[in-house]
């Protein structure tokens, strides 16, 4: 068990190292970009968006008492939602495609919000891109499901249309118990 | 104990009635068993407070004071490892005025101290300290008679942690019965045993529990058409997609106190569930030790098994998740699920099996997410007044058994079948009407 992944580093050490607004409003259009590019199930396009060397993770979370608040969340090598590389991802998309994915077929509708969004740079063209989420999703009839927590995203400059690549994304759930039937979307 | 029946005899929910939900010669189901909140409540007190149900791994509790909070069905219980060594439990409730005593969900303490008016407990779940208790009880409570409940019945096997509110029970060995050659089988194949990796899944299903329990218990029939495009992704890049198909000989077996099993019993791909480095330690030093300890067929020639104790607990063997159904009333449950590795295994095996499992079977597993989309919509189609009077099949196999299989003990039949599904309903119909 572990503390928070990617916790917010010094205010000094931020201040070092400001953005610009034009990076600033870059990457929240990439970041908008890419939630619309999920939302409308353009998996492939999706998957264009992540580096090869792509971790994506999300742990899993706990009631601590607060002098053990330091193991509130799993640690690595511990039980997680996702811990995943692009080929694991590409699996889950393969699987999505198949025609056959029945948690998803017919699929699920939902809306990517990001907000807050905190860049830091972290040179060689690499930035630190936090952003709080609010994840709706619709199912069938009358499911809804809604998520919020944080991401906690390394992009990276790239050659492709969108600018950049997905190098990590760590993904914080305000939850313990999930309060969901299955996460078979992604974040 | 045999429960006192506050319905028996009379009113809707007859011995006679409730006995009547599941046919197991004819092979039908009455929904009503998924949907019902009386027949829930009865559950509730004549199954879950008499079966044993598992409670946690003993590696979750590694030193003194280490507790876990769990259910044992809707009751909350603090499972805590004590200074001796042993596991104790008792119900996570002050008996004040029945506060939660712990609100964490692990740790470790030496003590546990109710938030609401301060009642102190030792970790072996004594009254230890009441504020006020000289002006206020005069110092006439007696701390003695006010801890909480204790789960009376407590025993470990293979590492797995189980407990019953029946002091009367059988042991949990004779209630395995018929089950332990299996479960043994599953659990006891290495002298260094097994461990949880650290961490759980959690998370809620809007769902019947016996959905889940029942599946696990018998149904490989789901697995390849529920799971196909999880079966077919799995396939390298390329390969052609009638590779993805299930295995087609192994055994179901099914237990006389409700439990049960399925596996195959061909050499099959699903050997390598959990990728190359587990399935060469899974086959390796694992399995050579396996056959020293427990022989053929037990040690490689049942693969891809499912399982499920009565009436809560299951077990993928060799995809290594491990679960408990917690009921949430007729209609939702909590999935708790741990992966299971073995102890002296190497750390890049205890990654593969961590990975494997949260890939596969976790709210986020590419299998795992197909199931839970079958369970909520049977609950929600019996919503339905007529739905609800429409018996449901459960007559595969029915007549094919067999209790004189060369390989296999106690009562036998094909992998696919609704042998085990049968014997678990019976199960359930006998505890629930009063007949055992
Ligand atoms: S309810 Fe626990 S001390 Fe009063
Ligand atoms: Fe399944």
């Amino acid at each position: 068990m572990g503390a928070q992944p990617a916790a917010e580093p010094d205010r000094a050490a931020m201040s070092a190292k400001r953005v610009t607004p034009e990076l600033q409003q870059e990457i929240e259009q990439f970041l908008y970009h890419e939630s619309r590019v999920l939302d409308e199930r353009r998996y492939e396009q999706w998957y264009e968006l992540l580096a090869d060397d792509l971790h994506y993770f999300m742990p899993t979370r706990y009631n601590r008492m607060r002098r053990e608040s330091d193991k509130e969340f799993s640690a690595p090598g511990e039980a997680a939602l996702f811990d995943e590389d692009k080929q694991s991802i590409a699996q889950r998309i393969r699987r999505l495609n198949t025609g056959m994915a029945w948690a998803e077929d017919p699929p699920s509708r939902t809306r990517h919000m990001v907000s807050n969004v905190v860049i830091r740079s972290r040179g060689d063209g690499e930035y630190e891109a936090d952003c709080y989420y609010l994840l709706y999703r619709s199912r069938l009839e009358r499911e809804v499901e809604i998520f919020v927590g944080m991401r906690h995203d390394v992009l990276r400059r790239s050659a492709n249309p969108a600018g950049f690549q997905i190098a990590r994304r760590t993904i914080i759930l305000d939850q313990t118990v999930l309060l969901a039937r299955n996460l078979s979307f992604f974040f | 104990m045999k429960t006192d029946s506050t319905s028996n005899g009379r009113g809707r929910l007859s011995s006679e009635m409730l006995r009547g939900l599941v046919d197991e010669k004819t092979g039908t189901l009455d929904p009503r068993i998924y949907h019902d909140r009386e027949i829930y409540e009865l559950e509730l007190e004549r199954i879950f407070t008499r079966s044993w149900l598992y409670l946690c791994h003993e590696s979750q509790l590694k030193k003194a004071g280490d507790f876990f909070s769990t259910y044992m069905a809707e009751d909350p219980v603090l499972v805590v490892r004590q200074k001796d060594g042993s596991v104790r439990a008792f119900l996570n409730q002050c008996r004040h005025r029945g506060m939660r005593i712990c609100r964490a969900d692990c740790g470790n303490a030496r003590a546990f101290t109710c938030s609401y008016h301060g009642w102190g407990y030792d970790i072996a779940g004594n009254l230890a300290s009441v504020p006020h208790e000289q002006d206020g009880y005069r110092n006439e409570i007696d701390k003695s008679k006010w801890g909480p409940l204790p789960v009376p019945r407590i025993e470990t096997y293979n590492g797995l942690v189980f407990g019953n509110w029946d002091k009367d029970a059988p042991n949990f060995r004779d209630y395995l019965g018929d089950m332990l050659w299996y479960t043994d089988g599953y659990f006891d194949r290495t002298a260094g045993g097994t461990e949880v990796i650290g961490g759980m899944h959690r998370w809620v299903l809007q769902c019947n529990w016996k959905f889940a329990a029942e599946q696990f218990c018998s149904d490989m029939y789901h697995a390849d058409f529920s799971h196909l495009s999880a079966l077919i992704a799995r396939l390298p890049e390329g390969v052609d997609p009638s590779m993805g198909q299930m295995p087609t000989i192994g055994s179901q077996f099914s237990s006389r106190n409700g439990h049960g099993t399925g596996f195959f019993t061909d050499v099959n791909t699903l050997d390598e569930f959990n990728g190359p480095v587990a399935a060469a330690w899974y086959q390796g030093p694992h399995r050579a030790e396996a056959i020293r300890r427990l022989g053929e067929p037990r040690a490689s020639q049942i693969s891809a098994a499912h399982m499920t104790v009565f009436p809560t607990f299951s077990f993928l063997p060799g995809i290594q998740t491990l679960r408990v159904w917690h009921p949430r009333g007729p209609g939702e449950i909590e999935v708790w699920a741990w992966a299971l590795a073995d102890r002296d295994a190497p750390a890049e095996v205890k990654e593969a099996v961590r990975l494997g499992v949260l890939r596969t079977f976790s709210a986020g597993g590419i299998f795992e997410q197909d199931d839970g989309e079958n369970w909520l919509e049977i609950q929600k189609v019996l919503r339905g007044h007529m739905a609800r009077r429409q018996k449901l099949n459960v007559a595969m196999g029915l007549g094919h058994q067999q209790t004189n299989h060369p390989r296999f003990p106690g009562k036998i039949n094909n992998v696919y079948a609704e042998e085990a599904a049968r014997g678990f309903y019976r199960q359930w119909a006998q505890m629930i009407s009063g007949e055992i």
